[in-house]
């Protein structure tokens, strides 16, 4: 298995049109964006103003924590106590964001989706999250309540950890996950080509390989595991360079980061495995397909839009869900804007099926030994 | 060694192995002899289990062969048609890689690599990448990807396409040099003087059919011909064609832009007695060939058409 795996690298490394477009096209355009756009870090980021609406049973624990927030450095929300009619009335005049209702069990009212909205409701859900802690603690460990109440009314410190600095929430960070994301959808190139170099039927290369004595699921699993691992190390250049040569300030975890560009370059290159197996299409056609869906989806994510993302999940949120590179991308964002783990573990849980289900068709459609025509 | 029975392969409507029987003896260098399209490749990616088939058995060393017996597969040596090497890798890379689909061990591979490498004569060139070589010099290669694991049967499909007389010779001194080694050899071309030379039996394949099968002494005994006559630049007259279609032992004569063409049956002095009457009547000529009858004679005569048609 290691000499297929070796030689396989070897090959792939060595074929210019194969690794262009997952590790130096995503370099270059990185750069040019960077030109563009300058850093993330540099961009504005204006306060959220949001109402405050009371209620008969009021959570004050809730409203001690927006105040947290509020007051912390970063000024990430301003909020104001209202009735609940001004609010409305507030809300469709666009003066204010969104409205919370700070009830037994509090709520947030938006009207619309966006990058406003998207942090209401993840300050909304890191609160529940930590509520949901507190009464775990409660009743399993009570003896740790204590401490578990100092660590949640540090407000400064969950502002820190959620990272909502002002700083990644640039508009311009789009455009760079969505390169990551294209990037790691460029792995479809390097799939492609194992796909094609596996079946007897496309190339002569394929047809002397499949009548040697090796097995073809070991030929099948090597080509993969060659390509997702040079796909992954392109991936890793790519936010090694735009991290530390570009300077571009990314506040998520590392750690988070190299399993979004692990699971997304398993599904470029799947999904080139998957395009690769097609039927009998000419080479031309499916490298067609290939680049189609690539830069439809990237699009979609917003690497020429930083709108376009949000003007889906507006109009057609379903495509945001089932489109990769929006669903990479919005991962970037859960862990370098909005420290939503929920919604960061759902989209690699989608990516992951998604890859599973391109795996496993891929494999059907390759293992024939036998042909029709060759 | 090979026994095909009955073998049925067809695209659509048309047939492109017809009932195909073929029985390839240990040992033996076996040619597998027709025009294009006649089905010579068909018939060997049946044999190799990557084409299915309609109809018919395939048997190797004893065993049906399928697409899971690696058993064969490791006893098999393949040099296709067109060549598959990858080009990214240099001489001595796509070796090792090809070999190391039949052998595990690191040792002996890199030592049945360099056999191959000297075998095909390309040490000048093994950091070399395929795209740099010669198209003599990559069908070498193509031969030595296939053959370097010492396979018990090798199956050469047209190796020598596009190749250059100084690297034919070698392909073929070769192949007739792993043959003595104890392999088995299956050859397949539409270059009847290649298979005529280095071939211990034959099979001549026309649309689908093997419609002769035999050495080349015996599918040359199996047709008319022993003899066939050229007269360049004569002028003839039908009297004297007449006269010359009557001289023992012609049995056809065709005389076409001053060219007498005579076939003769196996038998002797049918020159003398040609060019004896021609000079009894004063008849001037120009250059005279005598052909012993070749493979394409044999065609020829079984299908009423050229080989090279």
């Amino acid at each position: 298995m290691l000499h297929l795996i070796k030689y396989n690298i070897i090959v792939k490394l060595k074929n210019f049109n194969v690794i262009f477009w997952p590790l130096f096209f995503p370099l270059i355009l990185g750069t040019l964006f960077y030109f563009a756009f300058g850093q993330m870090e540099e961009a504005d980021f204006e306060t959220i103003p949001v109402a405050v609406v009371s209620q008969t049973d009021t959570d004050t624990v809730f409203i001690e924590f927006l105040k947290g927030i509020e007051n912390s450095e970063n000024e990430l929300i301003h909020t104001q106590e209202m009735s609940e009619d001004d609010a409305r009335n507030a809300l469709e005049n666009h003066k204010i964001s969104g409205i919370f209702y700070a009830g037994q069990t509090p709520s947030l009212t938006v009207i619309k989706n966006g990058l406003e909205e998207s942090i209401l409701q993840s300050l909304l859900e890191s609160y529940q999250n930590g509520k949901q802690t507190l009464m775990t603690i409660a009743s399993i460990h009570p003896e740790g309540m204590e401490q578990a109440v100092l660590q949640m009314s540090d407000y400064s410190d969950l502002v820190q950890q959620v990272s909502l600095g002002g700083k990644t929430t640039d508009g311009n960070a789009q455009f760079f996950y969505a390169l990551i994301a294209m990037a790691c959808l460029y792995g479809a190139f390097i799939g492609f080509g194992a796909a094609i170099t596996l079946q007897a039927n496309l190339t002569p290369l394929a047809a002397r390989r499949c009548v040697t004595p090796t097995h073809k699921l070991k030929l099948i699993v090597s080509e993969m595991l060659a390509s997702f691992l040079l796909q992954f190390v392109s991936v890793l250049i790519l936010l090694i360079y735009l991290r530390y040569v570009l300077h571009l300030d990314f506040e998520g975890q590392f750690s988070n980061m190299l399993l979004i560009s692990l699971i997304g370059s398993m599904i470029g290159v799947s999904m080139g495995i998957f395009i690769g197996s097609l039927g009998r299409m000419s080479e031309g056609v499916k490298i067609g397909i290939l680049l189609g869906i690539s830069m439809v989806c990237s699009f979609l994510a917003g690497l020429m839009n930083n709108t376009m993302k949000n003007i889906v999940e507006q109009h057609v949120p379903i495509i945001n869900r089932i489109n990769p590179a929006a669903l990479i991308s919005d991962a970037f964002y859960c862990i370098n804007v909005y420290d939503d783990t929920a919604r960061y573990t759902r989209n690699l849980i989608t990516l992951s099926i998604m890859c599973a289900a391109l795996i496993i068709a891929s494999f059907c459609l390759v293992r024939r030994e036998r042909y029709d025509s060759l | 060694m090979i026994e095909i029975n009955n073998l049925v392969k067809r695209y659509g409507n048309l047939v492109a192995l017809d009932h195909l029987n073929l029985n390839i003896h240990e040992g033996e260098i076996f040619g597998l002899l027709g025009p294009n399209g006649s089905g010579k490749t068909t018939a060997i990616n049946c044999m190799l289990a990557l084409l299915k088939y309609d109809k018919g058995t395939i048997r190797i060393m004893g065993e049906e062969m399928r697409p899971d017996n690696y058993k064969i597969k490791q006893q098999i040596g393949i040099v296709l048609q067109n060549v598959a090497v990858f080009d990214e890798l240099t001489v001595y890379e796509n070796i090792d890689y090809f070999c190391g689909l039949y052998i595990k061990d690191k040792t002996k591979r890199r030592h049945l690599v360099e056999e191959a490498i000297q075998f095909v004569g390309l040490e000048d060139y093994v950091r070399v990448r395929p795209k740099k070589l010669s198209g003599g010099l990559l069908r070498r290669l193509n031969i030595a990807c296939g053959i370097a694991h010492k396979p018990k049967l090798i199956i050469l499909d047209e190796p020598t396409v596009a190749v250059d007389p100084q690297s034919r010779n070698k392909i073929l001194e070769g192949i007739q040099k792993l043959n003595r080694q104890g392999s088995t050899i299956i050859y397949t071309s539409h270059y009847m003087e290649e298979v005529e030379q280095i071939c211990t039996r034959i099979a001549i394949i026309d649309h689908g059919r093997s419609i002769a099968v035999g050495t080349k002494e015996e599918l040359k005994n199996m047709i008319k011909t022993g003899e066939t006559i050229t007269i360049e630049a004569i002028a003839l007259e039908q009297k004297h064609l007449n006269d010359i279609q009557q001289l023992p032992h012609i049995f056809e004569l065709s005389y076409h832009e001053q060219i007498l063409t005579l076939r003769c049956t196996g038998a002797e002095h049918n020159l003398i007695r040609v060019l004896n009457y021609l000079q009894e009547q004063h008849i001037p000529f120009g250059r005279v060939f005598s052909e012993l009858p070749t493979l394409n004679d044999v065609f020829l005569e079984i299908t009423g058409k050229q080989l090279r048609d």
